[in-house]
């Protein structure tokens, strides 16, 4: 295929990413015409969701092979020409692993939909603010500008926020909404700032002249640096800017909390490896190093504690994912190849396993109706599927081998040893022990254990729950297993990742 | 006469326009005493009308004053007696801005008017309130700026009181007129002290032309410009000089209200920028002042709104607000030379008079249709006005800075230029906008939730109210401009681009880069 041709398609599916999902939210805010009656506007929605997931995915696998071959998909079209900002996509390997996990997990979570949510007559809207989310964060990952950027983060927040007031569970939904939105907001304004005073050094907003300009003046680009990096520990949810995290997680319908604990904690790392990692020389994040790292470990820390003495089964998990994130962020903090690399497959592998968490979750909560893990117990006989992928989220959550998540956690923990700080690597081992903790017991008690004093609701011998949430709950226990006994493909990614991003500063 | 009669077209087929319809709607009246809504509807017509020619009418003005030239016209004596209009770019921005909101706003009174139904004084006042306008901010010598904006007030004053069978009303009206008049005394009196000190009442632009005659040499001048500030401020309503803006802009026609908030403000704070800086009060000062009290501005309007309840309350109080973000971008250019800066408060200054416009709007059509006052009373709109829900959705989200809508673009803008010099009151500055920023989602997001809050028992008519075309035509025309210039600012931003530069060349500045 000649060149031209060859660019054209790409250019053509890497529009096709962010705008599939786009184009159908525009479609399902006019499906209810098309399709007066409840139950079939429902489907045929969650059909058009579906479709254009896998069309975004498709799209972002379509474009491997030009990256592979060395090239880096853009677009770019001239947008506010006297402010110096041009509408600009970008493909690159830093941003392939966060890519494919974003679009997997929405493919994932609108099926899991399919099974989970009630139809009614707003259902079109519930998916088409679905699909709004998935174009936040796929157009997050893409911005090759930095308005761009912060256009779709800003997206990302706007339409989690509506799906979290609209259709989240309980009363105080609307109050935690607004907790959500103003928390986040005012991490999305920090970096904001952090990026108009990147903009305002270079004179310029496409990311490859931020790259180039890394020349800057160092008291402004630390102060920039310091509020990115806080401004994305918000988005993260490190203690103690995690607030936000427990209500929204709980309150949100559950594939809205699979999209946002898989995906969207996730773009908090993204944004830290896209700005001040990319920009910034070695020696100038320094000074960075050390907070960082400690407060993985506290969020590590803290976010067990936490799950440990939470008893509603979904604000369980949610202090989990504060303590994932904890990792996330001390292996970035190290700014050593290994704990970066780790961190990076950490967001992917993490995507994975917290997905399946909640997803097993949801099916105990379909089958039970209950939620308080005090008043669940023994499930296991009823529900197997349920139980041996809760097993396996589990034991893949605490970093055992054969899972995904071992390898990840070994880089991590390898990359702190090989900074100066011992101390402090010795102190994340604890993270793993007090994970290991909340996760089995968590498993054990809600499949294995023996039923409690609750009386327990009238269960058949063996609960069919619905193969669209059954299934991609299965498939995802698989996939924990298989990256953790195949890593190379996307252990490739990542080390092509680092090479070419953060290869000529580290 | 010297100078270019196109200058005074707008104000005459305003002022005509106003006599006209003034005549129009008395004959209706006599010959037709019947028929309410179809002498409403004849007469916002006709005013429509009568705004659409004035837009065609300022078109010449437009085309001979390209690339920040300006256009001007004296009559009279040439000597102290004459007086002088001159078309610079930031008044054409104000005037266009106004002409097509007082256009909007006519064809939306065409149904909202149905409530009030004294159609002959509305009308005729409507376009002397922005005919004076015009002429406010395209005076070119003090006496014209005082009698165009006592023409302006004396309307704005009428209109706030409107609805003169409620009480609230009558004391806004008159809260408003007692502190406009003492601001138009203080205005008055500044002007004979500069007369006094310069011995001519013209606003010369270039400094070379009034030679080494300055407002500020003497101390009959210094007094008389502060005078002129103080009296263009209130009109403005600086902080705190402000407390009239909520209780009128409350309280008035929310057709009204949208015009005040939109426009009439702004316009007094662009006399208060050409008036004080063609008499040579230093830019530098006047900015690092604007910055000041836009901070004061801003804090206070977004900490007052949290605690409303009554809608058009709150969003008066947040005009306050965005007042005060346009002042700061203005200021920033002001005292570092950055007309960039000004171009970008400037952008924002149109941007807000499309989204506050709409949202009053919004809110009249939910009084209208729901008889809704206070905030609690817009549940259900979502289910019984469902456009007028999104449209209010997004003037509301305009407002808070959400992208891609046109407010965001605007604090953008300013932001990425007060950035600029690096300097300490900028990065305080810069950091108390943020807050703002944050702040104000404490009122507006509720306001758009409640929006989309099903209606407690007994609330609301259960069913889909059918919005009358005069009312959705206006509101999908702002809707559609706030998102137009929310992903597309660019040919917007390049409109104002002259406006920077020539207000920095009146206080006698050179532009930084």
């Amino acid at each position: 295929m000649d060149l031209v041709r060859a660019s054209r398609l790409h250019t053509m599916w890497l529009l096709i990413v962010p705008g599939a999902p786009l184009a159908a939210a525009l479609v399902l805010i006019l499906v209810r015409s098309l399709a007066p009656r409840v139950a079939s506007a429902a489907r045929l929605a969650g059909w058009i969701a579906g479709f254009a997931a896998v069309l975004s995915l498709a799209g972002i696998l379509a474009l491997l092979p030009a990256l592979e071959g060395g090239d880096v998909p853009s677009f770019n079209l001239e947008w506010i020409p006297a402010a110096g900002v041009q509408f600009s996509l970008r493909f690159d390997w830093l941003g392939l692993p966060f890519l494919v996990t974003q679009a997997g997990v929405t493919l994932l979570a609108v099926i899991y939909a399919w099974g989970y949510h009630h139809a009614d007559e707003r259902t079109p809207f519930f998916y088409a603010f679905l699909m709004l989310f998935a174009v936040g964060m796929s157009g997050t990952i893409l911005a090759g500008d930095v308005f761009v950027f912060y256009v779709f983060w800003e997206l990302m927040l706007v339409a989690s926020c509506t799906l979290i007031a609209v259709w989240g569970e309980g009363e105080r939904r609307g109050a935690v909404a607004l907790k959500y939105f103003i928390f986040t907001h005012l991490g999305s304004l920090l970096v904001l700032v952090g990026l108009i005073l990147l903009y305002s050094a270079t004179g310029s907003a496409s990311f490859a002249a931020l790259q180039a300009g890394a020349g800057l003046d160092s008291g402004l680009v630390q102060m920039a640096a310091a509020l990115l990096i806080v401004g994305f520990c918000v988005k993260m949810a490190v203690f103690p800017l995690h607030l936000w995290l427990p209500d929204a997680h709980t309150v949100a319908p559950m594939p809205v909390t699979i999209m946002l604990a898989a995906a969207m904690l996730s773009m908090g790392a993204y944004g830290i490896l896209r700005f001040p990692l990319s920009i910034l020389t070695a020696a100038q994040m320094a000074p960075f190093a050390v907070p960082m790292m400690v407060a993985g470990i506290v969020s590590e820390l803290y976010g067990a504690l936490m799950a440990l003495a939470e008893q509603d089964i979904k604000r369980i998990i949610a202090y989990s994912s504060v303590s994932q994130m904890g990792y996330v962020l001390f292996g970035l903090g190290t700014l050593t190849y290994s704990g970066i690399a780790g961190a990076t497959l950490h967001v992917v592998y993490h995507a994975i396993v917290k997905a399946l968490l909640f997803m097993c979750i949801g099916l105990v909560i379909r089958a039970t109706g209950r939620r308080r893990i005090t008043e669940l117990g023994g499930l296991g006989k009823a529900m197997p599927l349920a139980a041996v992928c809760a097993s396996v989220g589990a034991l893949a959550i605490s970093g055992a081998p054969p899972f995904c998540i071992f390898a990840s956690e070994w880089m991590i923990f390898a990359g702190g040893f090989h900074t100066p700080y011992v101390g402090l690597s010795a102190l994340s081992l604890f993270g793993s022990l007090l994970t290991v903790g909340y996760a089995l017991w968590f498993a054990g008690r809600l499949f294995f254990a023996g039923p409690t004093e609750a009386a327990l609701p009238a269960l058949p011998a063996r609960f069919r729950s619905p193969w669209a949430m059954a299934g991609p709950t299965a498939f995802l226990a698989v996939l924990a297993l298989v990256e953790g006994l195949f890593p190379a493909p996307i252990f490739h990614w990542v080390v092509a990742e680092l090479a070419s991003i953060l290869g000529g500063n580290w | 006469m010297t100078g270019s009669v196109w200058v005074v077209l707008p104000l005459a087929c305003l002022g005509s326009g106003a006599v006209v319809v003034a005549l129009v709607g008395r004959l209706l009246a006599r010959l037709v005493p019947r028929l309410a809504p179809a002498r409403n509807g004849l007469l916002a017509l006709l005013t429509a009308l009568v705004f659409g020619a004035s837009l065609l009418a300022s078109l010449p003005l437009l085309a001979l004053a390209p690339r920040g030239a300006f256009v001007g016209l004296k009559w009279g004596s040439q000597g102290p007696g004459g007086a002088s209009l001159r078309a610079d770019p930031g008044a054409l921005i104000v005037i266009v801005v106004a002409l097509a909101l007082g256009l909007i706003v006519a064809v939306y009174s065409g149904r909202y008017l149905a409530l009030d139904r004294r159609y002959d004084a509305y009308y005729p006042l409507l376009l002397l309130l922005v005919a004076g306008l015009a002429g406010m901010v395209l005076a070119a010598d003090l006496f014209n700026l005082y009698m165009f904006c006592e023409l302006m007030s004396v309307a704005a004053y009428a209109l706030v009181a409107f609805r003169r069978r409620t009480d609230t009303a009558i004391e806004a009206g008159f809260k408003y007129l007692i502190m406009g008049s003492v601001g138009s005394a203080i205005l008055l009196m500044g002007i004979s002290f500069v007369y006094r000190s310069t011995g001519s009442l013209d606003l010369p632009e270039v400094r070379a032309a009034r030679g080494s005659i300055s407002a500020m040499a003497s101390v009959w001048g210094r007094a008389g410009l502060a005078c002129l500030l103080v009296g263009l401020a209130i009109k403005s309503a600086f902080v705190p000089l402000h407390t009239w803006l909520p209780d009128a802009h409350g309280r008035a026609p929310s057709s009204v209200s949208a015009l005040l908030s939109g426009i009439i403000i702004q316009s007094a704070f662009y006399a208060l920028l050409k008036a004080s800086l063609s008499l040579g009060f230093p830019a530098r000062s006047l900015g690092t002042g604007l910055i000041l009290l836009s901070l004061l501005d801003m804090t206070l309007g977004n900490v007052l709104a949290l605690a409303q309840t009554h809608t058009k309350r709150l969003l008066a109080y947040s005009t306050i607000a965005q007042t005060g973000y346009m002042m700061f971008g203005v200021g920033v250019g002001l005292r570092y030379d950055l007309p960039a800066a000004v171009q970008a408060g400037f952008f924002l200054l149109v941007a807000h008079a499309a989204m506050k416009g709409l949202a009053f709007l919004c809110k009249g059509v939910c009084h209208f249709y729901c008889d809704s006052f206070t905030i609690g009373q817009l549940r259900g709109t979502a289910r019984d006005l469902p456009l007028v829900a999104v449209a209010f959705s997004v003037a509301l989200g305009g407002l808070a800075g959400v992208p891609p809508l046109a407010g965001f673009a605007g604090k953008w803008f300013i932001a990425a230029q007060v950035v600029r010099p690096a300097d300490a009151l900028v990065y305080a500055g810069l950091a108390i906008v943020v807050l703002n920023g944050l702040l104000s989602l404490g009122y507006y997001l509720p306001l758009i939730g409640i929006l989309y809050t099903p209606p407690a028992e007994g609330q609301g008519s259960g069913r889909r109210v059918h919005v009358s075309a005069w009312m959705a035509v206006p509101l999908a025309v702002l809707g559609g401009l706030v998102l137009a210039i929310g992903f597309y600012p660019g040919p917007w931003l390049g409109w104002m681009a002259h406006v920077g530069p020539y207000l920095l060349m009146l206080g006698d500045r050179v532009p930084a880069g």
